[in-house]
């Protein structure tokens, strides 16, 4: 089975103090520190799984400049076989849906059964290369996949929906699945195993390697542009709690008892 | 991988054990772990038995504390053969989920504790203005470097005793500084959990950043920076003391002076990483039995036969593999408390996180409190302190 991983390399927000910079419509990345999407370490891990399980290759491929190149050994050295950047100036910019096009572009010159994607991206959230990757491609696609048995060249797949509920779908390959965090248990990549890697090619293809033309990429192809971030206004309802851990955690017990949160 | 052409005796070097067993009957966690390391230095030996590593989930309850290797009488040593497991474990990718996340937070932020690079030296804006600490990472210089370490420096309670070590030292006289948000995790624990590969990352950056700041003498308040910095570390460059010998040392050379009695019993707990493995006893000891008033009674299971609390070897990230039998800190509090102390004294960041959590699950608040000798030295040289401090 010829398997392929959309991956995306993303700064890591959730510790970080986070300021926007002069433009309003990004922040300050500077300092932070990126990582492969979380999601995206769930697709790959499962995508080596399957290889594991039944034989086959997995290729790796990103949109993003040469710094994106980390996040594919990580990949590398997590198993994949093949590692793809997507790179050029006219890339930037790009939406959900503009990513989408360069992706099925370079992935239309690939063997492939099984195309994988993260659910969504840390950092925008938008949630929409997939279903979208899919569509351009041409073929059917499972959002908020938690788990895949292959059946010959049909693949069964189980989808988290809300309320607890969960749907086991059939779907015929090739496909593309966007996959859910918890589906597997992402293996440790060590410094030796990225070393083991280091001197591996990554093959890099540009606009140029595409029939794409220029306003179809980046900024200029995509449906929506970012107007501004802002940070959610303060309001009143939130209280921060203040002192040593023992009478911050004494504090947050009276409140919970006070206001009923506890039986 | 192992490397096909060296067997697993070879690369240990485990052909002269002769299965005496002194390395489990020392082991402490033998007590409450499936962990055998006399049979797996056998299985070594034999080179059966290891290949479904990952299977073994005990491979990770060594706190890597050493008793096996100080006790073998054939010196071998056990505790390498588990590390070098561990790092086959750690290259397959297949660890506890707890540790992975350590892991990637020490490659990422260069802290285990998931905290960003830029809040390391949040803790000394809470110290007053005269104990104000020189930077290096800001230009100043300094005789010592003081290597807070990774806990200290995050840890909201271990913060504490890195406020009481700044203000011992500037009590003594001691010209130091800090590395400020440039210091990063020493590798101690790293190493001790297999990844050799990171390990090597941050000797070599934490060697340049020495280099850079024409580095010579380094103290440390943590047993396992002082640990590593001095048996793994390259020692052409710098010296490496532990906060209590250079404490002890002033106070020998009549540098410090005690002025506030503590009238109280106490015991000392010997951290792994600084008695049995680095032979440092008798300086925390020479500190707390100068502090008038004070009463320092002896454990039964003291200096080289100290029990392990079981925060070594990567420990503070994952949990026993199986959980039968009571937390040894848990044993050690029950311990000192039968022999009278009012107060549990050990010198490592570590052993107080985890002796204090035994104090709370084994339900002894009101009997018994937990704290580092830099503590109960501030105190005893005059450091201001809230009333309820010295109290349980």
């Amino acid at each position: 089975m010829n398997i392929i991983v959309c991956v995306k390399r993303v700064p890591e927000t959730a510790e970080a103090d986070l300021v926007i910079d002069k433009t309003g419509r990004d922040v300050i990345k500077s300092g932070l520190v990126f990582d492969l999407n979380e999601w995206d370490s769930y697709a790959i891990e499962e995508a080596i799984r399957l290889k594991e399980k039944q034989g086959g290759h997995v290729t790796v491929i990103s949109m993003g400049g040469e710094e994106a190149n980390e996040s594919l050994r990580k990949c590398l050295a997590m198993g994949a076989d093949d590692a793809v950047r997507l790179t050029d100036p006219a890339f930037e910019g790009a939406d959900g849906y503009a990513t989408a096009k360069v992706l099925a572009e370079s992935i239309g010159k690939l063997p492939f059964d099984l195309i994988l994607t993260g659910t969504q991206a840390e950092d925008d959230g938008y949630g929409q290369v997939g279903g979208a990757l899919a569509e351009l491609l041409g073929i059917p696609h499972a959002t908020v996949v938690n788990q895949i048995e292959a059946e010959g060249n049909k693949l069964k797949v189980h989808r988290e929906l809300e309320g607890g509920l969960e749907e086991i779908l059939e779907i015929d390959l090739p496909a593309l699945l966007t996959i859910q965090t918890g589906i597997n248990e992402p293996r440790y990549v060590s410094i030796m195993g990225i070393r083991k890697v280091a001197k591996k090619e990554i093959k890099v293809f540009g606009a140029a390697d595409l029939t794409l033309v220029a306003n179809e990429t980046g900024l200029s192809g995509s449906d929506t542009r970012i107007e501004k971030i802002s940070f959610p206004p303060t309001t009143g309802a939130a209280k921060m709690i203040e002192g040593n851990p023992e009478e911050v955690a004494l504090n947050v017990l009276n409140i919970l008892k006070n206001k009923g949160g506890l039986a | 991988m192992m490397e096909r052409q060296e067997s697993i005796a070879q690369k240990f070097d485990l052909y002269a054990c002769y299965q005496c067993g002194k390395c489990t009957g020392g082991c402490p966690v033998t007590l409450r772990s499936k962990l055998n390391i006399r049979r797996l230095v056998l299985q070594g030996v034999l080179g059966k038995d290891l290949e479904r590593l990952n299977e073994r989930l005990e491979l990770w309850d060594c706190t890597t504390c050493k008793t096996c290797t100080l006790r073998c009488p054939r010196d071998i040593n056990p505790m390498n053969l588990i590390i070098g497991l561990r790092s086959t474990l750690v290259e397959q990718g297949h660890i506890p989920r707890t540790l992975i996340d350590a892991l990637e937070s020490v490659y990422k932020h260069g802290n285990p504790w998931g905290k960003p690079r830029n809040k390391r030296t949040d803790w000394i804006k809470e110290l007053p203005d005269p104990l104000k600490v020189k930077d290096f990472s800001q230009g100043e210089q300094a005789e010592f470097l003081l290597f807070v370490g990774c806990t200290a420096s995050f840890d909201p309670r271990i913060q504490e005793i890195a406020k009481a070590l700044t203000y011992n030292l500037h009590r003594a006289g001691i010209d130091f500084g800090i590395l400020g948000n440039e210091e990063q995790c020493c590798g101690n624990e790293i190493r001790s959990m297999g990844e050799i590969g990171l390990f090597e990352e941050l000797m070599q950056t934490n060697i340049e950043k020495f280099e850079t700041y024409g580095i010579k003498q380094i103290l440390t308040s943590c047993p396992h920076g002082f640990n590593v910095l001095k048996n793994e570390y390259p020692q052409e460059t710098f010296t490496v003391a532990h906060g209590t010998q250079l404490l002890a040392r002033c106070l020998e050379e009549g540098k410090l002076s005690f002025e506030k009695e503590i009238k109280k019993v106490v015991t000392y707990h010997d951290p792994c990483f600084l008695g049995k493995q680095n032979g440092i006893f008798d300086e925390p000891r020479a500190l707390l039995r100068a502090i008038p008033g004070l009463t320092l009674k002896e454990l039964d299971r003291s200096r080289e036969r100290s029990l392990c609390c079981e925060g070594g070897g990567g420990r503070m990230w994952v949990e026993a593999s199986s959980d039968s039998g009571p937390r040894l800190a848990e044993i050690r509090v029950k311990d000192a408390i039968e022999l009278g102390a009012e107060m549990l004294i050990t010198a490592c960041p570590l052993c107080v996180l985890t002796l204090e959590d035994a104090v709370k699950t084994s339900g002894h608040e009101e009997h018994i409190r937990v704290m580092d000798v830099m503590e109960l030295v501030a105190i005893a040289l005059g450091r201001p302190q809230p009333s309820s401090e010295l109290n349980p």
